[in-house]
């Protein structure tokens, strides 16, 4: 994007003089000042306009149409979207098998269980969204603005800091400094993922090897021993936010793996079927929904033991 | 005409004969409907046509597939979009309905508006929404979400902010 510094703040700032006076509540001294702001610089002038031109975007709808199906296209999008299937020839021979534990972490400051997520504000304004089965210690000191992420995956979105202490994020893997920014931690048994929303973070290796820089749009894989190259991210990263799972072309493996996440008990996948390739969007709230679309949509057979045991096979008469 | 131009048509048109099939394989099987497939099979070459970037190809499967990839996403946005449309209309007061004409009109205006918003997180999305369309001036919507004032405040100058940018991106795509 062609946009200069001075043109960016200046939008920035025109956004905030804008919500201010959209308040309802703003006075004739925020109106004095804006126009102080207004009148000091033409480039303040054009990102107004700017301002303008967005309200009157949003003003070219009528908002009793246009309220309910913006929200409405944001609802079914966490809902299941379609499913489409390729099959590729097996590989493996066993059962794949993922079991949900509960986390082992109940002493840790922050913690959800499997199947939930909760959003917590931290002292210095940064916000901290949990995703399941996740625990996290806070150590917050003089010098830095610390977290660990025992276990599970979180979305952290950082605030300034009057005292400018770092912000990071340690894992059993490594370590992530945040630099004014908004990013996702994934901390799994054999490594870890960092996605980057926002500005970037530097990611560090526990052996202190390699450190990796991670720009908005960005994801990384790492280890205790090294950071993969940061590769981009795709449409499906950080979905568990508005509470669903978007797959393109991802094997059927993956895509139960991810899933039983999200759901207590024995998730279990006929290895025949574990490289079909799959794609929709899937619900992470109500997983037995998700099955049930796989099953309906895949022609797959879901054999429900119990509630906590599934097994999800070839349809039979079909190999 | 220039000659530059002429060998970009040319390569396009070969990338069309050679993977145009192929293609519309590849869409159908995931959209699993054939005129779907055959209308993002077309908007993947045209957008391929306006990259210019067709002499340049190596591998063209995968680049026609990231293309169409991205494609499908913003068809699946869409028809999320319409359904929603559909239900908020059908919710709607049959005296307040617009003209068909103007339904395709608003319809339009509501898709680009939702790319707009697109990449918001959930919460600043919702702000917003309630303030624009809804009407609610701050105080209310900070009782209506239990939010305080000052996060609504930043909330909706973080959208303006977002939404501004997006626009100018997309005056500049």
């Amino acid at each position: 994007m062609s946009l200069s510094p001075a043109e960016l703040q200046a939008i920035s700032a025109a956004a905030r003089w804008y919500a201010r006076l959209q308040s309802g509540v703003a006075t004739d001294a925020d109106r004095r000042a804006w126009n102080d702001w207004l009148i000091a610089d033409p480039v303040h002038r054009q990102a107004w306009q700017r301002m303008t031109a967005v309200s009157e975007q949003m003003a070219s709808v009528p908002g009793s149409l246009a309220a309910p199906a913006l929200r409405g296209a944001e609802r079914s999008r966490r809902q299941l979207l379609g499913c489409v299937l390729v099959v590729v020839p097996a590989t493996s021979l066993g059962w794949l098998g993922w079991r949900s534990e509960a986390s082992h972490n109940l002493l840790a400051d922050f913690r959800t269980a499997v199947g939930e997520r909760r959003e917590f504000r931290l002292a210095d304004g940064s916000s901290l969204l949990l995703n399941t089965d996740t625990s996290v210690n806070l150590r917050y000191d003089g010098r830095q603005r610390l977290l660990e992420l025992l276990s599970g995956e979180i979305l952290v979105s950082t605030a300034a800091d009057p005292a400018q202490r770092p912000f990071k994020v340690l894992t059993r893997h490594g370590q992530v400094l945040a630099l004014g920014t908004r990013f996702i931690v994934h901390s799994q048994a054999q490594g870890g993922e960092v996605a980057v929303l926002e500005k970037a973070v530097e990611v560090r290796s526990f052996s202190g090897a390699s450190t990796v820089r991670v720009e908005a749009g960005q994801s990384v894989d790492f280890n205790a021993r090294a950071v993969a190259a940061p590769r981009r991210n795709d449409a499906s990263v950080g979905a568990w936010q508005q509470g669903s799972i978007i797959a393109l072309d991802r094997p059927l493996a993956h895509l139960l793996a991810d899933l039983s996440r999200y759901r207590p008990g024995v998730l279990r996948c006929d290895p025949r079927i574990a490289q079909l390739k799959v794609s929709g969007a899937f619900p992470i709230d109500d997983t037995d929904r998700a099955l049930a679309a796989l099953e309906s949509g895949l022609s797959l057979r879901v054999t429900r033991y119990s509630r906590f045991w599934v097994n999800v096979s070839a349809p039979t008469g079909k190999s | 005409m220039s000659a530059t131009d002429l060998s970009l048509r040319s390569a396009v048109n070969e990338l069309y004969c050679d993977h145009h099939g192929w293609l519309n394989g590849w869409l159908r099987k995931r959209l699993g409907n054939a005129f779907d497939a055959a209308d993002l099979t077309q908007d993947t070459f045209v957008r391929v046509l306006k990259a210019r970037s067709a002499l340049e190809i190596r591998e063209p499967r995968p680049y026609l597939s990231r293309i169409a990839k991205g494609l499908l996403i913003d068809l699946l946005r869409r028809r999320s979009l319409e359904q929603a449309y559909l239900d908020a209309l059908a919710n709607l007061p049959e005296a307040h309905h617009p003209s068909l004409e103007e339904q395709a009109i608003v319809l339009q205006a509501l898709v680009e508006i939702d790319r707009l918003l697109q990449g918001l997180g959930p919460k600043v999305k919702q702000v917003f929404i309630l303030s624009q369309f809804d009407g609610l001036t701050y105080p209310q919507i900070a009782e209506h979400l239990g939010i305080s004032l000052r996060s609504v405040n930043n909330y909706m100058a973080k959208a303006m902010e977002h939404c501004c940018l997006m626009q100018i991106k997309m005056q500049l795509a």
